[in-house]
This record gives structure tokens, C-alpha cells and sequence, in this order.
């Protein structure tokens, strides 16, 4: 698991059968020193994680294949909102 | 899952049996930089991906890594490491 920052959402109509509703946001994961990588990523959410919140992303496939199916290639998810935490990375500082 | 532009496609002559009919597309992963300038550069290290849902030259796509690559394919077997899962229409990016 690692920290990410949410930075937008991810409108798509051809997609695999088992994401379709799926709500999926481009987050940066966030290093120890608060800094963004340079890569975004796709991540499921269904927690509803707002723009520019900091959240914890689970690169466990277990909870979407349980939610979605066998047949998803889902992998990264929403798995928390980081609501304090020690450290800047938690923080988003940069 | 990681954003990136397809390039172009591969095509296999000799493979293992698992890869056949299957269509391969070469990805270049987006950053940030990028895709918030929406200038079509990609600016990561090109990979080979599954596709199966049609993607196009210079269409952004999300491809999954690793392990669940290989689900859609479950109760099957595939050596597949990297799969489009969706076809991009739309990004909003607030950075």
C-alpha cells in the first residue's frame, strides 16, 4: 500500500465489462518527502475521494476481483482516506 | 493501472499457444506533465500490452501490471504481465 494524491477523474466508454460504473481517479502517489511521482495512475474508488485529498491505494487485486469478478483487471484501489498522519507524505505536502 | 499513448501494434509470428489470436499493442506511459499539457507525448519507458478492446495509434489508454493482468483470461492461464483495461475519452486533471 502506498500514498497517493488525487489529482482528476478518468472518463472512458470502451472499457473492460466488469469496470463499467466503476468510478476511476488519476492519483500520484506521494513519496516520503511529500513530493509526486511523475506518472500518474488509475485507481478504483469507491469511497468517493475528493480532488486533492491524500489517500491510501492498496496494489492488491483481492477487493475488486471480489466486487467485480474473477475476469477484472482491476488492481489499484481506493482502500482509505488519509484524514492526519505523521510525516509529511501523509500531509501532501510538498 | 497506468495511463499511456499506444504507438503502435505488435504482431508475433512464432508464440506460445496462449498468446494466439491475441492482439498486442506497444504503449508509451504518460506523465503528468503531460497529460495535464495534453500535448499526445507519453515521457515513460514503452511496454507491450494486451488489447482487446480495439485501441488505435496515438488513443490514451489505462493498462493494468502484473498478476491481474492475466484475470480476463481466467479460468485460462496467460503469461500476459500488462492489459488495457479501458479505452481513455476524457481526463480532468486539476493539479
Amino acid at each position: 500500500m502506498f500514498l497517493a494524491r488525487i489529482s482528476g477523474t478518468v472518463v472512458a466508454a470502451i472499457k473492460h465489462p466488469t469496470l463499467d460504473g466503476c468510478r476511476l481517479v488519476i492519483a500520484q502517489r506521494l513519496e516520503a518527502d511529500g513530493s509526486a511521482a511523475v506518472e500518474p495512475i488509475v485507481v478504483l474508488d469507491w469511497l468517493g475521494s475528493a480532488n486533492g485529498s491524500t489517500v491510501l491505494v492498496s496494489t492488491d487485486g483481492d477487493i475488486a476481483r471480489v466486487k467485480l469478478g474473477n475476469t477484472t483487471p482491476a488492481r489499484l484501489v481506493v482502500v482509505g482516506i488519509v484524514d492526519s498522519a505523521q510525516g509529511q507524505a501523509a500531509a501532501g505536502r510538498t | 493501472m497506468r495511463l499511456g499513448i499506444v504507438r503502435g501494434h505488435v504482431t508475433l509470428n512464432l508464440a506460445v499457444t496462449a498468446f494466439k489470436g491475441k492482439r498486442l499493442v506497444m504503449v508509451e506511459p504518460v506523465t503528468m506533465e503531460n497529460l495535464s499539457a495534453g500535448n499526445g507525448l507519453g515521457g515513460g519507458k514503452a511496454l507491450v500490452a494486451v488489447d482487446e478492446l480495439g485501441a488505435g495509434v496515438g488513443q490514451l489508454v489505462a493498462f493494468t501490471e502484473g498478476r491481474e493482468a492475466a484475470n480476463p483470461f481466467w479460468p485460462d492461464s496467460a503469461p500476459v504481465d500488462a492489459y488495457c483495461a479501458l479505452i481513455v475519452d476524457s481526463v480532468n486533471v486539476h493539479s
